[in-house]
């Protein structure tokens, strides 16, 4: 699989597209717009029409994808020159030259909510020639190469004039993908096909970096919004890969030669928020004692049942990402009631109702609710736990008035700035001196090797401040066809470089 | 009959508006809010405030309400906030989907139903009667999603004779979609079914004991021409009332059945608009169900006219 070709070589290479990749997915995504959008869904099938000029590989690394190199930074961390691919051509047929990434990135700043996060910091953009553009920032901002990497409100390249017309959603599709855009029935498919003019960015395919190669002719997603139906329809040949399906069924997946089970690691954490900025949980005395209550292991475990889905882990990174660390996670799993109790009354807690909310939309979430209420009950709370419709609990959450802890999840990302709760506006309002210096020193850090130092610092407020709690790591149960080769295992499923056998 | 018509059509038309009022009301009552649900768990609440004003959500409600209300009077149900499309072309793309799907689901009733419902009644007390009243009983309390994923294990799974859902790939004509339907309809209808065999053989049992029928056979009449010529035809009154409310309850039902079979049609549409509050395609296809269930209700009135001479409007 690997092709070491240049860019201009690498389009010879090129191989014939072979079938249709049958792909069930949890259901209608909308527009595909991946600048605007967030979902992953949007994400998963937007990222095999649109690149970004950096993309993460399998060490959670950025590397070039649209972007011929690494880029050259002066001043102090606050001028990016990035020099772009030659020969890189649109869907529509055009050459990308700097305008179109000047436009796009213009776009992914005015519309993207994670171009909006470093919109603050960009002083200038422009492009340096043909082939390259200049970044301009107020002051280093050390995660800008993650942002332009995620393919989640992505900074995704697209031709001037689509940019430029744009102010919402788009209405078409044109990347530099290794698939383009071919029809959207809403509800019933969308449909790529693989694009004959695509070139390879060079090197060995790694993560969403590196070579890729479309093998397989079409790639079509199916919306299956029923998990049971979209297993049936894998253990009966139906699709060549589902994702998001319930882990009881796995079992049953691994009962058929021609299935694979897939499970992906990492994938996310679920998150006990609380409301530091009014209520009863503003007192950090009482989240500590909440979080001295808690036994994340059996929260765990009522919520997944069977541990290959999930793992006890405090630290926000789960090993063998670069951002792990154990030693700053302080007070995890403690399970101690008598310790809870004596922060209680330290607090002079008067027993008022804390109102935590969770959601039976996802099972997982309401399951650990229940544990964590009776942890915190035995401990002297008095838990007052609302089981809203996701769409209410989402609504209610933007009224500091209206609760004081809720259960939420967080999907994997490769950036820790991109974490919700380190954003001071997030529903968590986690908004303190400590924290702020912590973390604006983290942003305008350029070493990687300091960077980890810097979290290690964030990590260690997490544990002390307690303004969430990190329930621990779980997985993403999805399955393949035998017939799938080179399937890459990642939270964004993608279909380069995959064939059918 | 024209005049009778006039009426019925005044009075759909002013349930239509209680419904246009009801749905816009009980939408914005229920508590969620379509730009968070838009925007996902990340979403800050400063990008969500932006959201709703951008889709008008920030304005009085009776403002809200009088732009809908013209919406209606233009016959423009509005413009899915989701879809980012119309909401009657949503509907349109999916009306075909469920009206083939209540179509095989309704005759699927009827042609259970019937049959086994008159012969139940003319074999009264035999086993027959007694199996039909069992399986019935048996159909009529099983949720058609248990039917639905039984039938998918068994047809689709183990013997890989249907799809287990979708509605066919690109360029499928209209046999590949009949096939794609085939399990949804069983699903669909056959707890339908047990309703219509229960009603047949009451209804026929009602008529089999009236003096005509006896005076019928008196008079030599064959068995097969008392059953069919003489009691069938007046049974079917009530009978015809309970095919044209199952037909509407199959509109309801569709809306499981997709979503099992991952089909999509209006059923999955609403579905999934509730799940994201896209308030424009709930308050549309609500009122285009209702107007359909009025107009079932209006046609079933008509044909009693066909069924029996002595009705008249």
């Amino acid at each position: 699989m690997a092709a070491l070709a240049g860019a201009d070589g690498a389009r010879a290479q090129q191989p014939a597209g072979k079938g249709a990749i049958i792909v069930a997915t949890i259901g209608e995504p909308g527009p595909l717009d991946p600048t605007v959008v967030t979902s992953d869904l949007v994400s998963i099938i937007s990222q095999h029409i649109f690149e970004t000029l950096y993309a993460f590989d399998g060490g959670w690394v950025e590397r070039p994808l649209l972007a011929a190199a690494m880029p050259k930074v002066e001043a102090g961390g606050t001028e990016y020159t990035i020099p772009l691919r030659t020969g890189v051509r649109f869907h529509d047929g055009a050459m990308m030259v700097a305008g179109d990434v000047v436009a796009s990135l213009q776009r992914w700043l005015a519309l993207s909510p994670r171009g909006k996060q470093v919109a603050p910091y960009v002083a200038s953009l422009a492009a340096a020639g043909e082939h390259a553009v200049k970044m301009s920032l107020h002051k280093p901002y050390a995660p800008l190469l993650a942002m332009l990497s995620m393919s989640n409100g992505a900074a995704a390249i697209m031709p001037a004039a689509v940019a430029k017309a744009a102010k919402g959603p788009l209405d078409s599709y044109i990347g530099t993908g290794p698939y383009r855009f071919l029809e959207h029935k809403p509800d019933q498919y969308i449909r790529l096909q693989r694009f004959t003019d695509y070139v390879s960015p060079p090197g060995p395919a790694s993560g969403y970096a590196g070579a890729r190669h479309a093998y397989i002719e079409e790639v079509r997603f199916v919306p299956v919004p029923n998990p049971t139906t979209r297993v049936d329809g894998m253990l009966a040949g139906q699709y060549h890969f589902a994702d998001s399906l319930p882990a009881e069924m796995l079992p049953r997946l691994k009962s058929k030669a021609s299935v694979v089970p897939v499970i992906v690691k990492p994938f996310g954490f679920p998150l006990f928020i609380f409301n530091t900025k009014m209520g009863a949980m503003t007192d950090v005395l009482l989240r500590q004692a909440a979080q001295a209550a808690l036994s994340e292991a059996d929260m765990l475990k009522a919520a997944f049942g069977d541990a290959s889905f999930y793992e006890v882990e405090g630290s926000i990174y789960a090993k063998g990402t670069p951002f792990y660390d154990e030693a700053s996670v302080t007070a995890y799993n403690l399970a101690d009631p008598k310790r809870a109790a004596a922060l209680l009354a330290q607090a002079k807690y008067a027993k008022q109702p804390i109102r935590i909310m969770t959601s039976q939309q996802y099972d997982f979430l309401y399951k650990m609710s229940l544990v964590a209420q009776q942890n915190m009950q035995d401990a002297g709370f008095n838990v007052d736990l609302q089981v809203l419709d996701w769409a209410t609990l989402l609504q209610h959450r933007a009224d500091p008035k209206a609760w004081d802890g809720l259960f939420t999840y967080h999907t994997f990302v490769p950036e820790p700035s991109l974490i919700t709760i380190m954003d001071p506006s997030y529903p968590c309002w986690w908004n303190t001196p400590e924290k702020d210096a912590a973390l604006a020193a983290f942003n305008s850090e350029p070493d990687p090797a300091k960077r980890i130092g810097d979290w290690r610092k964030l990590q260690g407020l997490f544990y002390s401040q307690a303004p969430a709690i990190k329930v621990g790591e779980f997985y993403n149960l999805a399955a393949r066809a035998a017939a799938v080769k080179d399937y890459t295992v990642t939270p964004w499923p993608f279909f380069w470089n995959v064939r059918l056998g | 009959m024209i005049r009778y018509l006039l009426r019925r059509v005044g009075g759909l038309l002013a349930v239509m508006l209680m419904v246009a009022v009801i749905v816009f009301v009980i939408v914005r009552v229920v508590p969620g809010d379509p730009a968070a649900v838009m925007l996902g768990t990340a979403a800050t609440p400063a990008d969500i405030a932006r959201l709703r004003t951008e889709l008008g959500l920030d304005r009085p409600l009776a403002v809200q309400f009088l732009i809908y209300l013209k919406q209606i009077a233009s016959l423009d149900l509005g413009r899915s906030l989701f879809l980012n499309e119309p909401v009657a072309w949503a509907l349109w793309q999916r009306a075909e989907l469920t009206g083939l799907l209540t179509l095989l689901a309704a005759g699927l009733s009827v042609a259970i139903g019937v049959p086994v419902g008159v012969v139940s009644a003319v074999r009264r007390g035999s086993w027959l009667d007694q199996a039909a009243t069992a399986v019935s009983m048996f159909a009529a309390s099983v949720p058609s999603f248990w039917v639905g994923l039984t039938l998918i294990e068994i047809f689709a799974v183990h013997n890989p004779w249907f799809p287990v859902s979708g509605w066919g790939g690109p360029g499928a004509g209209l046999a590949e979609h009949l096939r794609h339907l085939v399990l949804p309809a069983c699903a669909l209808g056959l707890p339908n079914s047990a309703l219509i065999i229960r009603f047949t053989r009451t209804s026929m049992l009602d008529v089999l004991q009236e003096d005509y029928v006896r005076t019928a056979r008196a008079k030599g009449v064959r068995p097969a021409g008392v059953v069919m010529r003489h009691a069938f035809r007046n049974a079917m009154i009530p009978v015809l009332t309970v095919v044209g409310l199952t037909v509407a309850t199959l509109i309801g039902g569709a809306i499981v059945t997709e979503t099992v079979f991952g089909l999509p049609g209006v059923g999955n549409l609403i579905v999934s608009a509730v799940l994201r509050r896209d308030y424009p395609v709930i308050q549309g296809t609500l009122l285009v169900i209702s107007g359909l269930y009025v107009l079932i209700n209006l046609l079933v009135d008509l044909l009693y006219a066909l069924a029996d001479p002595r009705v008249r409007f």
